[in-house]
């Protein structure tokens, strides 16, 4: 996923200069609902001897099928049982943006205010099996609109299958950057849909939980989990900040650090997943707590995060020539901001802030596909926490999305297979309302229909 | 010329239809009920994520083409797990139900990551479809 600190925050785009950890809570949004990585890689094609179609809904990633859900629990290290497979790939994300109106300064120096073709990502990936049970997903993203280069999601995993009362269960750790990237369920934020969106266009209001990308790539962590009997899934791990130094050698801007991380740091998921080939389901809740000190003071007031989320789906199979799926999740997230409150930058001592979200697909062939869903952020106001760029000291946002889309290949006697894949597609983001209102959100005569986005892109891998 | 073609394609279909209808039946007696296009629906269902049809396609697993007759492990691009090597089987309509019906039970540490077709009637519409696959 990109990190567009510069760009991505309307707020520092305006000349404002929020302190990072204000941006935390009230500017995460363009990580929430913009640009979203994406996973759909030939690599584990060639590993495995399956097609993409195999593992992803509409023959490309990340849309996880049950199969897909289980070569991720297993760690990337499913294989055909040949030699000689080398775990790199590519991929290449490009496209047209346009917004209802231009927007009020460049998204970034190299792109103009509207009507924008660009290359959104470029990025190389180590994503397969390197041992027998340990495998990985490296990715290293160029941004075509930034001109700048860093390390992506990163998702290290040794797993391995025991017999647990006669049932396999796999026991894995997952060592990342990003909580949530380890997720196999495309629920949480980190792979929810839309699974690619403008860089330099609107996706989503500017605040956002912490969980929905607001440490994504300035963090490590390590969690634990275990799969029982393909249904029974749980995880447990925490989180350290990156140090500003380490940060800046993987190509993180040094204005985004957030700060250290609390040494209680919690990341947890339980979930369920029935997988009936023909169909499957999955029901579970997940958290995340920390306490973050901004200016990296042992002794320093803090800002402490309390996230708690319930999430499910379902997907029809049937024999994959017409794929429906539906999405849902709901995030609930209680804030304790004594750092904030302190140096006078959040007028509430506490607040919280929810995310809900739903959405359906429908694949033709496992080849063309309509999308659609719907979100909505809401939150307790702040006068001084949501000011610049904010209405009435609201973060809520309310949005549809919508897209259509066309993979041609990723199936079994696909030009290409097992070495390239491509999707195209075109997608419109609306808002009925965006930080805090539907007119004049920012005080400058803006609506929230204004950053209503139309993205035509481009997708490949190889 | 070109109606002569069409009239002559009827039958020689009708003849290919009824040798491939006599192999199935030789091959597969116990599966003769079987019903072929529901079992090529099983097959979408169950088990293309890891196996084709089309002939010197391997996946994960084996292409499935022309299965039944054929001794368990025997195609040479594919590398199967000892056990399977090892079982002496041969793929005939009770084999494949047995195995299909529980993999790990009919072949104790094969590797086929595959939990088993309970549905006794799916079963038999699969094994059906495998023995059209010549």
């Amino acid at each position: 996923m990109k990190n567009k600190p510069n760009s991505a925050f309307p707020g520092l785009r305006a000349g404002i200069a929020r302190r990072c950890a204000t941006l935390l809570l009230a500017s995460a949004g363009l990580f929430a609902g913009g640009m979203q990585s994406a996973h759909a890689l030939p690599s584990f094609a060639r590993q495995t001897g399956q097609d993409c179609a195999a593992c992803h809904v509409g023959a490309y990633g990340p849309q996880l099928t049950p199969a897909g859900v289980r070569f991720k629990i297993g760690g990337y290290t499913d294989t055909d049982g040949k030699d000689g497979k080398v775990p790199l790939s590519g991929m290449l994300v490009g496209g047209f943006t346009h917004t209802k109106k231009k927007q009020d300064e460049a998204p970034t120096v190299h792109t103009d205010r509207n009507n924008n073709t660009t290359l959104d990502e470029a990025s190389l990936f180590v994503a397969g099996r390197l041992a027998e049970n340990l495998g990985a997903f490296i990715q290293w993203t160029y941004d075509g609109t930034e001109h700048h280069s860093a390390l992506d999601h990163v998702d290290v995993r040794a797993a391995r299958t025991f017999d647990v009362g006669g049932k396999d269960t796999v026991f894995g750790i997952s060592v990342n950057n990003n909580p949530g990237v380890q997720d196999p369920f495309n629920t949480m934020p980190v792979w929810g849909f839309p699974y690619t969106s403008s860089a330099v266009g609107f996706g989503g209001g500017d605040a956002a939980t912490l969980i929905n990308g607001g440490l994504e790539h300035r963090v490590i962590g390590a969690s634990a989990y275990a799969f029982w009997d393909n249904s029974l899934y749980a995880e447990i791990g925490t989180y350290r900040a990156l140090s500003q130094s380490i940060q800046a050698d993987t190509g993180q801007h040094r204005s985004g650090d957030m700060g250290r991380l609390d040494g209680d740091t919690v990341y947890w998921r339980l979930a369920w997943m029935q997988d009936w080939k023909q169909q499957s389901f999955t029901a579970g809740v997940f958290g995340f707590d920390t306490a973050i000190q901004p200016d990296r003071i042992s002794s320093g007031p803090q800002n402490h995060y309390h996230d708690v989320g319930v999430d499910a789906s379902y997907q029809f199979l049937g024999t994959r020539k017409h794929v429906g799926t539906i999405y849902t999740s709901y995030i609930h997230e209680n804030q304790r901001r004594n750092d904030l409150f302190t140096k006078g930058e959040a007028t509430n001592r506490t607040g919280h802030l929810n995310e809900f979200r739903i959405n359906a697909s429908y694949y033709f062939d496992q080849t063309w596909g309509v999308s659609a869903g719907r979100f909505i952020t809401r939150g307790s106001r702040d006068t001084l926490l949501y000011s610049d760029g904010y209405a009435n000291g609201s973060p809520n946002t309310t949005g549809s999305v919508f897209q259509a889309d066309w993979t041609p290949f990723g199936k079994e006697d696909s030009w290409g297979a097992p070495w390239a894949n491509l999707r195209l597609g075109v997608q419109y983001t609306l808002f009925d309302k965006f930080n805090g209102a539907r007119h004049n959100y920012d005080g400058n005569g803006r609506d929230a229909k204004d950053n209503n986005t139309l993205f035509l892109f481009a997708w490949t891998s190889f | 010329m070109a109606l002569m073609k069409k009239r002559m394609i009827v039958p020689v279909r009708l003849l290919y239809g009824l040798c491939l209808m006599t192999l199935a039946g030789a091959a597969v007696p116990a599966h003769a009920a079987g019903d072929i296009h529901r079992g090529e629906d099983v097959f979408a269902q169950e088990c293309a994520e890891c196996h084709s049809v089309r002939e010197g396609k391997n996946k994960k697993g084996p292409s499935l083409f022309a299965i039944v007759g054929r001794k368990a492990a025997s195609i040479g691009d594919v590398v199967y797990s000892d056990a399977l090597r090892q079982s002496g089987l041969t793929w005939n309509a009770t084999s494949l139900d047995s195995y299909i019906a529980a993999p790990r039970k009919a072949v104790p540490n094969g590797k086929m990551k595959y939990d088993g077709l309970g549905d006794a009637k799916a079963r038999e519409d699969l094994v059906a479809y495998l023995a059209t696959l010549h």
